[in-house]
């Protein structure tokens, strides 16, 4: 058989067995907690009938390990169960809840690094200027505030004040359900439909929580371009490049950014991996339908197929940008080929 | 620097200034024809009136699916016709025959008889969740309610009873309950599920909009995003004001008040003291405040050989200081109130006697000597770790901590706190319960009385099983005062059982909860009562 068989085999195994693990460990330690999933659907002033029966429609009298061998086989078949929280299916929960936080993160993570690395080169290239200075200090002040108060102080400012953004939510209240939801991500769908207003409604709406998200991935994006680059900056060839007379940003750009490239791949990868898990508190604050609120709720609700199906989903991004990057350093650097 | 690099900033700026301007909101009011609402919608799983468990959905339901009879807006103790336009008992008290209106009609323009409204309330029952025990507490039972409930014609609904209730406690109880709602028989039955060979009765079909007969539809539901909405034209009253109602889900109290303050919401149902605060000193701005009949209270183990002595309990009756708190932490959430019936329903004490205790550690001290621990004790002390139950919480340990009771708090998420509490897993408890209607029965039923003490009864939905506590002659006592079909006699009845309790009960009532909405001035008519809001008069 050809030579990636088996090492494609041993990478798909390696996959499952990370996956399977992570699964059985949320699972075990969930049917631990002392939340009732069952209070969720039935209200706690209830009587033992009723609990009874919701009890075993559940199917929470089986021994554990039943239990987790019956979700294991539907997951096989794509089949989250229903969530107690919300009454509906989980598939039809997360179809509604993963697109609007991948959106979120896809913009936080485009100013993340449309800002972050510029910031980061020119901190390297400068060092020990007042730009270096001022640009190691907006980020440690992004890093250290809690994002929730940077989101309700922006709502303040930007929203409230000065008009300039949307409120909480994705989009106005008169705009609701104007638009299919094709991908579940307002920005392509309304330009998919051809509502232009749709479009900025939703821009308007996304902008300050994907700043306030993209301002912290930003300060930890910034910080590791310029310490990487200055990594580079420091090495002989640099010096030997300069020495025949090539200009400082050509050989910034052409020669020592290429090289960082690899680990900066790992670090906005990481990144965009925690961004997708869903930030639960901005999401809060911004009534943002997402994943992380989706998540935390689940979580307090004791509803473990929901709880399970997020786990697997995380599992999965991660798995799959570790994936993403190994494939980038393969193009990226000849070495590695 | 170079001229690259200049250029991307310039760009840059240029872009954010350009979006900056497409940004800014054209206006930012909400539509002339809606109601737009924020609140925090985590709880809602279902529209059907049947499984309905919660509060949020509870109040839209009653706008959607309306009750067979409704509370005076004004007087909760008081019963008006709404789709049952009379009624009439026979003289052995045991048949009670309801005449439906005939202009009743389904969002679809079809006629809505008395054949769609038995149906509604069999299901209630043959489904048995939690809102069954509206019926089952009565005599109303899965295998006899074919024959209990019947309905005799189109219009006419005769209900038969095991024992002689007062019509007055069954109209408050049963047909004023939002699972009273009539629904669709035909729609329903076409869409009704058979699972495990166990007929669903369209409670997957009505689970996003209920079929029924009130003065909105349901339109939408985006999960734990948005609840629409939509005038009923066919309804047999005035059609509501507002042709739509939006209900928009906000999980934070601080983007709440921004977007009440901005105008782009009408009504903001979820906020916490600081913000109502603010709110209330806004001149656009009216915050409504609503003395609702649910309480927040301490509850015992009374199989705790300390904390089962009536005059250690009775110690901690003094150790709440019920005025200062009331001034303080419970503005905005709540009413001092130590009588186990909440001011406002029928045969309740008035204020005053329903609240006589004060902040007194001499006497606490006292009465702990009495029961001989005058040294204290030490005691677990659960709360939940929402709102206000902390701050309360730390009140209450600190005073106890004058007499030498040592209280260990524990915060848990109310999942978990409402889990311990049903399992009699605790040995001090401050939680809270909602009464299901404005009669002094209604909390004597779950609080006073118990009818199988035993741990193998798993009785979970009364909290006097709960702190294992059961007094026969208060059941006897709770009993007759139910039966007893004089209203002056009822009241002098439960007025002493309710002052029994106050001396000897297995809780310590701390108070009411208040339930605060604030609404833009332009608003108006929006009608808020403790167990109705009504969206169909607010106009604005």
């Amino acid at each position: 058989m050809p030579r990636w068989v088996p090492a494609l085999g041993k990478q798909v195994a390696s996959v499952a067995v990370t996956l399977l693990g992570l699964l059985a460990l949320t699972f075990f330690m969930g049917r631990m907690l002392p939340i009732d999933p069952v209070i969720a659907i039935i209200g706690e002033q209830a009587e033992k009938e009723t609990y009874d029966m919701v009890y075993a429609q559940l199917g929470l009298d089986k021994p554990l390990y039943v239990q987790f061998g019956l979700f294991i086989r539907d997951m096989m078949t794509l089949e989250f169960g229903d969530a107690l929280f919300t009454g509906n299916k989980v598939a039809d929960d997360l179809a509604r809840v993963f697109p609007a936080t991948i959106e979120l993160a896809t913009v936080s993570i485009i100013i993340g690094i449309g800002l972050g690395v510029p910031f980061g080169m020119l901190a390297a290239v400068y060092r020990g200027s007042l730009l270096d200075h001022v640009a190691r200090f907006i980020g440690l002040l992004g890093y250290s505030s809690p994002n929730f108060w940077l989101g309700l102080m922006g709502l303040i400012l930007f929203y409230a004040t000065l008009g300039w953004v949307g409120g909480p939510g994705r989009l106005d209240v008169m705009f609701i359900d104007m638009v299919e939801p094709v991908t579940g991500m307002l920005l392509i769908d309304s330009l998919l439909a051809g509502e232009p207003e749709v479009f900025w409604d939703a821009f308007s709406h996304i902008v300050l929580p994907a700043s306030i998200l993209g301002y912290s991935s930003m300060a930890y994006i910034s910080r590791m371009t310029r310490s990487f680059m200055l990594e580079q900056l420091g090495q002989e060839y640099i010096v030997a490049a300069r020495v025949k007379g090539l200009s400082r940003w050509q050989v910034v750009w052409r020669h020592a950014f290429r090289n960082i490239l690899v680990q900066l791949i790992t670090v906005i990868a990481l990144a965009y991996a925690f961004l997708l898990e869903g930030a639960v508190l901005t999401e809060t604050v911004f009534a943002w339908p997402g994943f992380g609120r989706y998540l935390t709720s689940g979580l307090l609700a004791g509803d473990m197929n929901a709880v399970l199906a997020c786990v697997l989903i995380i599992g999965i991004i991660f798995v799959g940008l570790n994936l993403l990057s190994d494939l980038l350093y393969r193009a990226l650097d000849p070495r590695t080929r | 620097m170079s001229t690259t690099v200049r250029a991307a900033i310039a760009a840059t700026l240029l872009m954010a200034a350009g979006a900056t301007q497409a940004v800014s909101p054209a206006q930012a009011a909400t539509p002339r024809d809606a109601l737009v609402m924020a609140w925090n919608l985590d709880a809602l799983i279902t529209f059907d009136p049947a499984q309905i468990a919660e509060v949020n959905g509870n109040d839209i339901i009653r706008n959607v699916c309306e009750p067979l009879v409704n509370y005076d807006l004004t007087d909760v103790s008081k019963i008006l016709p709404n789709h049952a336009e009379s009624w009439s008992v026979s003289d052995d008290g045991l048949t009670i025959t309801m005449k439906l209106r005939d202009d009743l009609k389904f969002p679809s323009g079809k006629k809505a008889t008395a054949y769609d409204a038995e149906w509604s309330l069999h299901r209630v029952v043959h489904l048995g969740f939690g809102n069954s025990a509206n019926f089952t507490q009565w005599g109303f039972h899965k295998d006899k309610v074919a024959e209990q409930i019947k309905a005799t014609d189109e219009h006419t609904l005769v209900f038969k009873l095991s024992k002689p209730y007062p019509v007055g406690l069954l109209l408050s109880a049963m047909f004023a309950s939002g699972s009273t709602g009539i629904l669709d028989k035909e729609l329903g039955e076409k869409n009704a599920r058979v699972n495990d060979g166990k007929n669903d009765y369209g409670n997957a079909f009505f689970k996003t909009a209920p079929v029924c007969v009130g003065a909105y539809r349901v339109t939408r539901w985006n999960t734990n995003e948005v609840v629409i909405l939509e005038r009923n034209d066919n309804y047999w009253r005035e059609p509501a004001k507002l042709k739509r109602v939006i209900i928009r889900h906000v999980p934070e109290s601080g983007a709440q008040r921004l977007l009440l303050e901005k105008g782009d919401i009408d009504v903001a149902r979820l906020l916490n003291t600081d913000d109502l605060r603010a709110l209330d000193r806004n001149p656009a701005i009216h915050v409504e405040t609503t003395v609702m009949h649910g309480f927040a209270y301490l509850a015992f183990n009374a199989e705790d050989p300390i904390l089962g002595n009536p005059k250690v309990r009775e110690a901690f009756r003094y150790l709440v200081d019920y005025q200062g708190l009331g001034k303080t932490v419970l503005e905005y959430q709540g009413n001092p109130r130590a009588s186990l019936v909440p001011e406002g329903a029928f045969g309740a004490l008035n204020a005053e006697e329903g609240q006589p205790f004060k902040l007194d550690l001499d006497k606490a001290k006292a009465l702990l000597a009495e029961a001989g621990y005058p040294d204290g004790f030490t005691k677990k002390y659960i709360v939940s770790a929402n709102n206000i139950a902390p701050v309360v919480a730390q009140h209450v340990q600190a005073n106890a901590a004058k007499v030498g009771i040592k209280l260990e708090l524990e915060q848990m998420a109310d999942a978990n706190l409402f889990t311990r509490a049903r399992s009699r897993d605790f040995e001090v408890l401050q939680i809270g319960w909602g009464a299901g209607y404005p009669d002094a029965d209604s909390m004597i039923s779950r609080h006073a009385v118990n009818p199988d003490n035993r741990l193998e009864a798993k009785l979970a939905q009364y909290p006097s099983w709960r702190s294992s506590w059961q007094d026969v002659k208060i059941n006897e006592k709770a009993e007759t005062a139910r039966m007893e079909r004089d209203p002056a006699k009822r009241i002098e009845m439960y007025h002493d059982i309710q002052r029994y309790m106050m001396k000897n009960g297995p809780m310590a009532y701390m108070y009411q909860t208040v339930r605060p909405i604030a609404v833009r001035k332009e608003v108006k008519d929006f009608a808020i009562t403790p167990f109705n809001v009504v969206y169909r008069t607010a106009g604005k």
